[in-house]
This record gives C-alpha cells, structure tokens and sequence, in this order.
C-alpha cells in the first residue's frame, strides 16, 4: 500500500450496493486518524460528541462514570467555561472494573455533584463507555437507584463506541437519552418539535416560516430551550419533524411513550427535491405551501455564483453539514464538476452513488477512514474549490468552505448559504477557514 | 469521594504516553480501541498528530471483536496496512477494551512480527493509569526491540530519555533540551522521541551517558545500564523562559511545585539558588521515584487530597500548571507560576505565550 485508494462513481455504481470493496468498508481494515476524520472517528471527540450532546438538557451536569482516559479530551470541551462546570468524572480503576464496584459509588457521587452544584442541577447524565458495555452493566437500574438517592433525575448517555456500526450507535442512543425526561402532556395542535440536532437551524432557515403560514405557534428545539421548563414543554408537539436520521429512534421513542408522531425531511441540495419534500409535507399536515419565493433565491444564489466563478470543479468532504453524496449530486446537476469525494458509501446514500455515475463517471471516490490515505496526494486531483473541513485538510491550498458550522443549514436557505460563502471565499471576503486545533492542519 | 473529579478533568492516560513516546519512530501504531481512545489521543494528546502526517490508527474494534478475541482479524489489517507502507515496525497499543478482554498482547507481538516480518512493539497500557506509566513501557520495549548492539562509546555523545510534549509542553522542547545539553559540552545529544529517530535507538550503546528528563524515562535507563553500561544521571536541563524569569520572586516564600517530578526539582533547585533558606516542596499527579524525593515532597492521590494539599500546606505560593487554580480554594491568594503541563491541561507554551 502505497497510494490512496480510490474508485471513480462509474465503477463503483457498477459493482452495486451489496459489493462495495472493502477499502472503503471501516470494518475491513484498520482506521486512519487523520484530522480530517476526528469529528466522526469517535463518539466524544469534537463538535457535538456524546458527552456534549448529553448535555443539550437545559440545566443537566455530567457524570462520566469510565476509566481516565475516556474524559481526557473533555478538557478540550470544557474551554467553554459553561460546559467546563457542568462535567464531573468519577474514574474506575483496574479493580472497579474487575469487581463492578464503582456501580455502588455511583448514586453517592451522584448526590455530591449535585450538592457541589451552585444550582441544583435539573438532571444527572451519566455517560458511560466501552468498560460497561463490556461488562453488561444495567446502567437504567443504577440510575434509578441514584436518583431516589439524590433526588434528581439521572439518566444514562451510552458512549459505546464498540457499537458505532450496530443497532443503537452512540449518536443515535444519546438523541434518545436526551429528549427520555419529556413527560406526558396534554397535545397542543400548534406546537411542533424539530429533532435532529444539538444546536439550532440558521434563523433564516424557511421551515420556521413554512410551518408557521401553516398554524403552527410554537416551533421547540431542545437547543433553544433555556430552561428545563422549556424543554419540557417539547412534551406537548402535535407532531416532531425529524431532520436527522438519527433522530429516528428517539422520535419513535416519543411516539410510544408520549404518543407523538413523526414525519421525517432529508437535509438536501437538490432545489427540486426540498420542494417536493415540502409538497410531501404539506400533504402529510393538510397544508399548502408557499415555499416559491425560498426556491427562487436559493436557483438565484446558484446562478449568481455561477456568473461569477464559472463553472468550478469541486472536492467534496463528509465532515460538513450535508450528505457529501448527495451534496455532490447537487453540484453536477448544477453544470459543476466534482472531481473527488471523501465519504462512506452506505444503503442509504448509494442511490446518490448511481445517479452520479451517470452524469459524472469519472468522479473519484475515496473513504477518508481508509489507511490508504495515508498516502493521498491531491496533485492530481483536478479540483478548484473544496467544500468540508476534511476536504480541506487534503487540499490546503485551495479555496473552499468547512460548511460545518453548528447553527445547522437545511432546506433553500442552506443551498443559498452554501453559495453565498462559496461566493465570499472565491472573492477574498473572507478567509478560508480549514483549522483544526486553532490552526491550519499540515498535510 | 476520592475517585471524584468535581474541578478538573481526568490527565493524559497510559495509552497517550505510549503514543507519543513512539510517534517520532516512523512506525505504523494501532490504538486497540473502538475508535474513542484514538480520537482522544490524536485530538488532544498529541499535538505533533496536527502538524505532520502519521501512521497512527484504530484497530475499529467491535463489540462482536471484543467478545469473541479476533486477534487474527487485528493481525491482517495491521499487515494489510504496512504492505509496501515503508514503515519500519509496527505498534499495538491497548486500552480498556483489550484490558477487559485480557488480550495477550505477547501472543499479538509475535503474531504480528510473524505477518509483517518487521519488529512488532507491544504495550499492554489500560485506560486506568497515567501516561507516565504507559510512556514507561513504551520506552523499555523500544529500546528492548531495537537497542541490541553494542557499539563503541562516543565520549561526545548523550542521550536524552523521557522527552515528550507530555511533560515538556513545546512542539521545540527535543532542541531546547538539546541546546542546553550542547552548552554543558556534549558536541552529540539524541533526544529519543523529540528528534532522535529509530537509527539512533539502534545505536544508543554509544551514548557516553544518558540523562533521564522525566521519571517516565527512568526504566529505559535502567535497562540501557545494565545491558551495556551507559551511566545515567537525572536533570532538567531546560525549562521555559517564563517559568525561570518569575522565580527570584518567590525567594523566601513557602512554595510548592506540582509538575512531572524531574522537571519540578529543577524548579525547586532553581528557587533555592535564590534562597537556599526557603522551603520548596515538590509533588506530583504522576509518577513519584522515591530516590529524588526529599523530606515533605509527596505525591498527589486525587482532587480531595490536592485541594487538602494546598489548603493547609501554609503555601505563599505554588509552580504548576495554572489550569489547577479551579481546584484551589477561592478564599486563598496563592502567588501562581503557570508552569504548564500538557498532560494536565494540554496547553503548549506556544499557546500560553
């Protein structure tokens, strides 16, 4: 091995879903660490992780109940001074592990956090790691007995990064955790929850408008929620839009305890599709809408960029805010050339693979987790303009956007964004913004 | 609750100390882990993973992995992986996963050497201890596997062992050590880890001396003594310029000096050169070498037992890594030297400065 492995759209269509080749499979071989994949290589490392993502409950502190090692880069998150007093550790040695004896600490250390709380925490998250998930701890039991001993509700946050590729992976399960201490209520016909991520959609994003021409008074996202009396008014939802795969879980969670139901939208590219998802939606609420004048500026924003900069051809990254598959097929079916994309092919975005390959063959494809990479040379690689903070890593010298911003884009506006920075970046308005650690990744 | 961290957050574990203690050798090193501990060793741990290309990865364990031992499943994605790489030996570093599952890390060693035809090093670090403990046996087993010959001793020459930005927290510590070494008079220092590469372990029997700057050091040393007669000796030789400039001030105060323990006796040597009537305690999170402790140094067992330290120690003033003040009592005004330590808070001088 020594070059990075790639396969053009063409081949890889052709080969089919069922016989992807194992170099851009995680499981076949060993996983590289390159900044370009820390975001998602594992669960707690950067952006919102499980430990972060706990703690979108309004008011909770964390408990890390692990070996030392699994809270070191908590350090790191906690240079945010609110984060930094919301994270407690209580750390197993070598004998907790063997005896399971720290399971009996647990609800002591528990009521000390809360009682070294300036206020009184709403919630204990216990986050716990591979240790318990190898030993078969009941971490639900644990909690229960913790929280009739503090007085406070706790609740587990599964970092099982041994599962990351299996049924309940930590991203799912924690989206779960996060929204279990919503209690019944009486339904408000006017009130909706958007569930997905941990931070909130661009305030220009057209959804809130849309749902509001349609009656809907109250739009909640566990982000915006300041209090825990906020949050758990999302309680009340008529219906909860999920924007995020990984929502599913804890959006049929919700169904059966609270009995709220679900429709599900794809965060796309594609201006033709969001409008047909909007139209699915409407149908879906008894609504009709008005989402022209949104699609309009988004073809705007694109034609625009394209006047200005030409037709650009593009190398597309996963870590960003889009599926880099269909992102890319945006792009081409836009008259723009994608040369590479760094992603993980998999059922749910393989459709986008196949469509690709008919209209760009010779698009490479590469898998960022690959230890190939290792060797991956962009000299050859044709592209003008990068988009995604990993794509930026392979391509330092080149103009592009990390489009991994936490307030999250979706729908037209998020295509007329996408551009709008496109456009500032290719005209020098603003830097190109591909650090890692604070600053620029060498290659 | 001694096992509690209500103010700080845990330090750099055993398996980041292997890593870095490695990642300078052009080897390709496997974290045994699911993917966690690597991001957390790339991510925080190693600062120099930001600024060049390494061959560090996950093995990608998998709960059915962990279950039913796949050693052999590890074995062909490490060979997979250094297939025609030109990497020169290959790493398995554990974590709590192979702990549990009490992986045989000999049986792995010997399967890996066995599949590669390179040199396998092996170090069975769990997660629970400090990166001392884990830079350590990372240490031993390098010398071990590679420092087999004996040449004849070159009388200019000096090692260096125990350097990492660990416990020297600058991306330029391996030349500052280096530096200030060349101006005792050694004309040759290899500063294995920060500058010396895998040539210069191969040849380490020629060192006139070794000098151990940190106690994660101090096993290699020993072992290099007694397999070919290089004395060692313990000192500091560089510490950061702004650490030095803010010590006369603390001439004649009680002061205490919380670092990695090689480099605090340096600051406390340096404090008593102002004022040899001061008192100068030295502690440590880490590793605590019982011959270069004096009377009322002592090592720090958790947060409550700091936070007691420090309260009724009757300290003017205390040398550590400032991102400890969060554990220390508010109601006290301590004169504080941030002298930091990139396993406790993982800040470079370049950062601070």
């Amino acid at each position: 091995m020594n070059h990075a492995y790639s396969i053009t759209a063409a081949e890889l269509a052709a080969r089919g879903k069922d016989d992807i080749p194992p170099e851009l499979l995680s499981s076949a071989h060993l996983i590289y660490s390159s900044p370009a994949t820390l975001a998602f290589n594992s669960p707690g490392a950067q952006g919102f992780g499980v430990k972060r993502a706990g703690l979108a409950v309004p008011g909770s502190v964390m408990l890390l109940v692990a070996p030392a090692c699994c809270g070191r880069n908590t350090s790191a998150l906690g240079c945010e001074a609110s984060l930094a007093e919301r994270f407690f550790y209580l750390m197993q040695d070598d004998t907790d592990i063997v005896t399971g004896r720290h399971l009996a600490r647990i609800p002591e250390a528990v009521k000390e956090v809360c009682d070294s709380c300036a206020t009184r925490p709403s919630a204990v998250m216990i986050c716990i790691t591979c240790v318990d998930a190898l030993l078969g701890t009941d971490m639900e039991r644990v909690c229960r007995k913790a929280s009739d001993y503090a007085g406070v509700p706790v609740v587990p946050c599964y970092m099982y990064a041994l599962t990351r590729e299996g049924r309940l992976p930590p991203m799912v399960s924690v989206r779960r955790s996060v929204y279990s201490l919503l209690q019944p209520r009486e339904k408000v016909p006017t009130s909706v929850n958007i569930l997905g991520f941990f931070s909130p959609l661009r305030d220009d994003a057209e959804l809130y408008t849309l749902l509001r021409s349609a009656g809907v008074r109250a739009i909640r996202e566990i982000s915006r929620c300041a209090t825990f009396e906020e949050y758990q008014a999302m309680a009340e939802a008529n219906f909860n839009l999920v924007l995020n795969q990984e929502a599913r879980h804890a959006a049929a969670d919700l169904q059966k305890r609270l009995g709220i139901p679900s429709i599900e939208l794809a965060r796309l590219y594609q201006t033709d599709k969001i409008a047909n998802q909007y139209r699915l939606l409407g149908q879906a609420v008894g609504a009709e809408f008005d989402d022209a004048p949104f699609r309009e500026r988004a073809e705007q924003a694109i034609a625009a960029f394209c006047n200005q900069y030409g037709h650009r051809t593009f190398a597309v990254g996963e870590w960003l805010n889009a599926d880099p598959f269909e992102l890319s097929l945006s792009l081409i079916r836009n008259g723009f050339a994608v040369s590479e994309i760094f992603g993980t092919v998999g059922g749910s975005n393989f459709v986008y693979v196949k469509k690709i390959a008919a209209l760009s063959p010779d698009t490479k494809i590469y898998s960022n987790l690959s230890p190939s990479m290792m060797f991956y040379d962009g000299a050859d690689a044709h592209c003008d303009t990068v988009i995604g903070r990993d794509a930026m890593y392979y391509h330092p010298g080149l103009p592009g956007v990390p489009w991994n911003e936490e307030r999250q884009p979706f729908g037209y506006t998020g295509v007329a964004a996408l551009f709008d920075a496109l456009g500032k970046t290719l005209s020098g308005t603003i830097e190109r913004r591909g650090s890692v650690r604070g600053k620029e990744a060498a290659r | 609750m001694k096992s509690l961290l209500k103010h700080l957050s845990p330090f750099a574990p055993d398996q980041s100390g292997a890593v870095s203690a490695l990642f300078d050798f052009n080897g390709l090193i496997v974290i045994c882990d699911a993917g966690g501990c690597t991001g957390n060793i790339c991510g925080f741990d190693e600062p120099r993973w930001f600024i060049r290309k390494s061959a560090v990865f996950s093995a990608g364990l998998r709960d059915m992995d962990a279950i039913l031992g796949r050693d052999d499943k590890l074995v062909s994605k490490l060979q997979s992986a250094m297939d025609g790489s030109g990497l020169k030996f290959s790493a398995i570093i554990g974590t709590p996963v192979p702990a549990i599952i009490a992986t045989d890390f000999k049986a792995l060693k010997r399967m890996a050497e066995k599949r590669t035809g390179l040199p396998a090093i092996t170090v069975p670090a769990t997660g629970t201890r400090h990166y001392d403990r884990g830079a350590s046996d990372a240490w031993l087993e390098l010398f071990k596997t590679f420092a087999t010959e004996k040449l004849s001793i070159d009388p200019g020459m000096v090692g260096v062992l125990g350097a990492s930005p660990l416990d020297f927290p600058s991306l330029d510590a391996g030349n500052l050590l280096s530096d200030a070494l060349k101006k005792d008079g050694w004309n040759m220092v290899k500063c294995y880890g920060m500058g010396a590469g895998l040539d210069d372990v191969r040849a380490a029997s020629a060192a006139a001396k070794n000098t151990v700057v940190s106690p994660a050091g101090l096993a290699a040393a020993r072992y290099l003594q007694k397999t070919f007669g290089t004395p060692y000796d313990v000192q500091c030789p560089w510490l950061p310029t702004q650490v030095l400039d803010a010590l006369p001030a603390l001439a004649g105060k009680r002061t205490l000096v919380i670092h990695q323990q090689f480099a605090a006796n340096a600051v406390r040597n340096e404090l008593l050169k102002h004022d040899a009537a001061s008192r100068v305690d030295v502690a440590s999170w880490f590793i605590m070498e019982p011959d270069f402790m004096r009377g009322n140094d002592f090592r720090i067992e958790s947060e409550e037992s700091f936070i007691e330290a420090v309260s009724n120690g009757g300290y003017d003033a205390i040398v550590c890594d400032g991102r400890l003040r969060v554990a220390m009592p508010r109601t006290q005004n301590f004169n504080i030297i941030d002298f930091p330590h990139f396993a406790v808070s993982g800040r470079l001088l370049e950062e601070v400065s």
